[in-house]
């Protein structure tokens, strides 16, 4: 489990980093925050766009400025290819179903252009869970 | 050869409770009008794939305006807009859309809104069925709280970033990219109306308790709702329909929020489907 979290890890750095939506934006696209997944964590932190690390069940004092939530079956559906109606994205996920969006919301609102286009690369690796 | 479009676009000058209005619509075809209003913080170029469209201009003059604020269309010429708090109301969104008909001198159109201006539909059968043939509202609900919200023009965030993002969910994912792309672009251009429409939208504009009232004898009424639409699910649209009589309802699979925008081709045959109802009902 955790060798192929880590596996993930990687894959989903390697993503953000080649993607072209999220680089052709990124300039300044730089947060940290958390993916509760229930079975897993995952703490991401982004610097000028690059991933400056993933970090497989953080430490629990770990910080980070905001932070999703939801149960794992909520994030497999949300990383299908093309998800079911209200778990294709993170607003939809969060007022029709149950993901939790909290911490610092102008920090999510200020990279949000890119923390969605980030958001749907789990399309493309999918989760860990 | 250059490929011009026959679509040709024009301003007229209207006057909306003592507010002076310049409006842009584009249009193409002959027949019966058919008046195609946006969304919320958008413009007319989302109904660009009907407008050029012979299936629908062979039989419909195809009108798409841009309400005042939006697109082409600048705020008053007499007021100092920018020394007030934007906030449209559901009267002034009313008598907006019967101004610029009668100022075209249109004769019972037909009137097609989506999201706000599909809640705007709901008023203007209510209100002003005797004006209209018929109307079709798209994505839209007797009731639609929670989204008068001040991050959509926030001076720690990027507005046009943040509106744009809001919407990007709203369209289904299997939607062509370029289709997508487009429609949050013009959401990046009218990022600064977002709140002030959605005043209307969550605010002003509640029905509930006033649907019975109604009149689809007189002006029939099509609702239709994507399936991927998170904001107007379909059991919401439908649970608005179930309360006026006799109006149609239908959900629209694989289509979100903007489906004249995000998918046309899969749009074209609903909006063929509604068009057939309204002409079974109120007539050639």
């Amino acid at each position: 489990m955790a060798q192929e979290a880590q596996a993930w890890a990687e894959k989903f750095r390697k993503a953000t980093e080649s993607d072209p939506i999220i680089q052709s934006y990124a300039k300044y696209y730089t947060c940290d925050f958390l993916l509760d997944m229930e079975e897993l964590r995952v703490g991401v932190q982004m610097r000028d766009g690059q991933v400056h690390n993933i970090e497989i069940n953080p430490a629990p004092l770990e910080p980070h400025q905001f932070s999703l939530h939801a149960p794992a079956e909520t994030w497999r559906k949300m990383s299908e290819k093309h998800p079911p109606p209200f778990f294709h994205g993170m607003w939809a996920a969060s007022v029709r179903e149950d993901l939790r969006i909290e911490g610092d919301i102008t920090v999510l609102m200020q990279n949000l252009r890119n923390f969605t286009a980030q958001f749907e690369l789990l399309r493309q690796t999918g989760v860990p869970v | 050869m250059a490929k011009i479009s026959p679509v040709i676009g024009r301003y007229v000058t209207i006057e909306v409770d003592g507010l002076e209005y310049r409006v842009f619509w584009l249009e193409n075809g002959d027949g019966p009008p058919l008046v195609c209003h946006h969304t919320a913080a958008t413009h007319n170029h989302q109904w660009r794939h009907l407008l050029e469209d012979e299936d629908f201009t062979s039989r419909y003059r195809i009108i798409a305006y841009d309400m005042a604020r939006h697109g082409k269309s600048d705020p008053p010429s007499n007021a100092e807009w920018w020394k007030e708090d934007y906030r449209l109301t559901a009267d002034h969104f009313v008598n907006f859309v019967t101004a610029f008909c009668d100022a075209l001198e249109l004769d019972q159109p037909t009137f097609m809104g989506s999201s706000f201006s599909g809640c705007v539909a709901l008023h203007l059968a209510l209100r002003k069925a005797e004006r209209f043939r018929a109307i079709i509202a798209l994505q839209a609900a007797e009731y639609a709280p929670g989204w008068w919200l001040d991050w959509w023009r926030h001076p720690h965030t990027n507005a046009a970033q943040v509106c744009s993002s809001g919407v990007w969910d709203m369209m289904a994912p299997m939607s062509p990219d370029n289709e997508r792309w487009l429609t949050l672009w013009y959401h990046m251009q009218g990022a600064e109306v977002l709140k002030g429409d959605l005043h209307f939208y969550s605010m002003d504009h509640d029905l509930r308790g006033r649907l019975g009232e109604i009149d689809t004898a007189e002006c029939p009424l099509v609702m239709m709702t994507g399936s991927y639409d998170f904001l107007t699910p379909p059991e919401v649209t439908l649970a608005t329909a179930e309360q006026v009589a006799d109006c149609d309802f239908i959900e629209m699979k694989k289509l979100g929020h903007f489906p004249m925008s995000e998918n046309y081709p899969l749009f074209k045959p609903y909006l063929t489907q509604a068009l057939e109802i309204i002409e079974r009902k109120a007539g050639a």
